[in-house]
């Protein structure tokens, strides 16, 4: 089996913003309604000017193994896959928007009937995967997966901060970060088993 | 960390959720009273009234989650009755059937009575004209000959779809105000009060049937309900005032919030508890002191769930 899954280092995200960016390609988002299947937090940290750092926090679906957005989706529009990807079937989709509100990492976003309409002008109808409004999240672009690639923003990378990989694969190298205990997920104690890992940032600063 | 108030759902919501409830209970409370003889005979007029009110209550209140979905054409998938085999876990799906199946049972059971009850027994068709009319009369009789049954359904359908607003709520794991036990409890005593509230309204200001054994036996419940809602919301604010920083901000919104301290605590449970022991001890006479608390219950009701909605917070990570 496969059990997809993704570390984020956020010691290497140097805040570039070009997962985003592909992202928004890849799938369409609507961008101009700040509608973005991932975000990358610009944060700045310490309270004086020589304690200050400025810190990056990418964000998307942490495909969980206990979904509560699945579990509370009535029309079963949200499903997920025999690889862990979690994803919404449009065309069951009525957009009731019970499963943003069940989503503890608030990565699910509404599309309206304007923002396709918007869409095809701005993205050209002829690549649209979408068609219907509805609720949308990453789904790891699952279409790349299963063609062997990586989704679009760890492929576009350049700092190596978001790892996709298997977690049944004992070799793979997300799965070697994960048991090695550096990497841990978001908000574990709500139970649904996220499969987003993160490598807490270390500062690089002198002691006291 | 950083926190955030839920934005998806707003107003609209609320509605939905208080009009649910509301109407769920009107029809349950009515068919139970007729069912169950309460003061020894049936209750034709409530029956019909209630069930109207109630059908009324439940298609605007769905209407409003209609106006709120993002695509409307695929609202299909979810009244398919099938849905239950295929989502038995998402309390959407159960309720849409439980408002659903409510509306049509509860119509079936005051069928019977379009003819006796005070305002429709004169009306052509369903009325004492039913009688030249042969499939209203068979569909009449045919109630009848199941009235039982389908007062039992009924009440299943309505107390299923009083318990599904708070159990909808429930279901998001991230928010302490909504997670916890206590929420569907609150919002069924609160589903409860305001229906005998609107009840109440009923008996005084439209079917005016001489009825006093059973308006002061719905004043009694309701009296016994709002003070219930007192404690539950005080468990609500003690129980979230330490555990989780998402609920102390949540109590931190509404203490600082005019509409639920004012409206919803102050006019909404403690003025009309203090005109209902009034009523029921007999200090207050007249039908005021019954007729605005009953307003003001039904205006708290409403109140419960807009703050409830508005007041959930998310704690994230980043």
């Amino acid at each position: 089996m496969t059990h997809y899954a993704m570390v984020i280092d956020l010691n290497t995200c140097t805040g570039c913003n070009a997962c985003m960016a592909a992202c928004a390609v890849e799938n369409q988002t609507p961008v101009w309604a700040d509608k973005w299947r991932t975000r990358v937090h610009d944060q700045e940290k310490g309270n004086d000017i020589a304690n200050v750092a400025r810190t990056f926090f990418p964000r998307l679906c942490n495909h969980c193994d206990i979904p509560a957005c699945m579990t509370v989706c009535p029309t079963g529009a949200t499903y997920k896959m025999d690889n862990g990807i979690v994803r919404i079937d449009d065309a069951l989709c009525m957009g009731c928007q019970a499963c943003v509100l069940a989503c503890p990492y608030d990565v699910r976003y509404a599309v309206e009937y304007e923002d396709i309409h918007t869409a095809k002008e701005f993205y050209n109808e002829d690549v649209m995967k979408r068609s219907r409004p509805g609720v949308d999240k990453c789904d790891f672009c699952h279409d790349r997966v299963a063609l062997g690639k990586q989704p679009a923003c760890a492929a576009t990378c350049t700092a190596d901060a978001r790892i996709f990989g298997d977690l049944d694969d004992p070799n793979d190298r997300v799965t070697r970060i994960v048991r090695s205990g550096k990497a841990t997920p978001l908000l574990a104690h709500l139970g649904t088993r996220p499969n987003v890992y993160y490598i807490n940032e270390h500062r690089q600063e002198e002691q006291p | 960390m950083s926190y955030e108030m839920q934005t998806a759902w707003g107003l609209s919501i609320a509605i939905y959720l208080f009009l649910g409830g509301l109407g769920a209970a009107v029809m349950g409370v009515v068919v139970i009273t007729d069912m169950f003889r309460i003061s020894n005979r049936e209750h034709p007029t409530l029956v019909v009234w209630g069930a109207i009110s109630s059908i009324i209550f439940l298609a605007v209140g769905s209407g409003m989650l209609f106006i709120h979905l993002l695509d409307h054409l695929a609202v299909l998938n979810v009244l398919n009755p099938l849905v239950l085999f295929t989502k038995p876990d998402a309390w959407i799906a159960w309720g849409t059937q439980f408002i659903i199946w409510m509306m049509v049972w509860g119509f079936f059971y005051a069928c019977p009575y379009l003819r006796s009850a005070k305002g429709t027994r004169d009306m052509p068709l369903v009325g004492n004209g039913a009688k030249e009319c042969g499939p209203v009369c068979k569909l009449m009789g045919l109630c009848q000959k199941y009235h039982r049954l389908i007062g039992w359904l009924t009440i299943i359908n309505a107390v299923g779809t009083v318990a599904y607003t708070g159990l909808l709520l429930q279901s998001f794991p991230a928010v302490a105000l909504w997670h916890n036990p206590g929420l569907p409890m609150l919002f069924m005593v609160s589903a409860f009060s305001t229906a005998l509230a609107f009840i109440l309204l009923l008996q005084y200001l439209v079917i005016k049937e001489p009825d006093q054994d059973l308006r002061r036996l719905f004043e009694r419940i309701d009296l016994g309900l709002v003070g219930l809602e007192i404690a539950l919301v005080f468990f609500f604010v003690n129980y979230m005032l330490s555990g989780s920083e998402s609920g102390l901000r949540s109590v931190e919104y509404l203490w600082n919030s005019w509409g639920w301290l004012l409206g919803f605590i102050g006019f909404g449970l403690i003025v009309p508890l203090m005109l209902e022991v009034g009523a029921v001890s007999g200090k207050l006479r007249g039908h005021l002191p019954v007729v605005v608390a009953a307003v003001l219950v039904l205006i708290g009701g409403f109140l419960l769930r807009h703050y409830t909605l508005m007041a959930g917070v998310y704690e994230y990570p980043w």
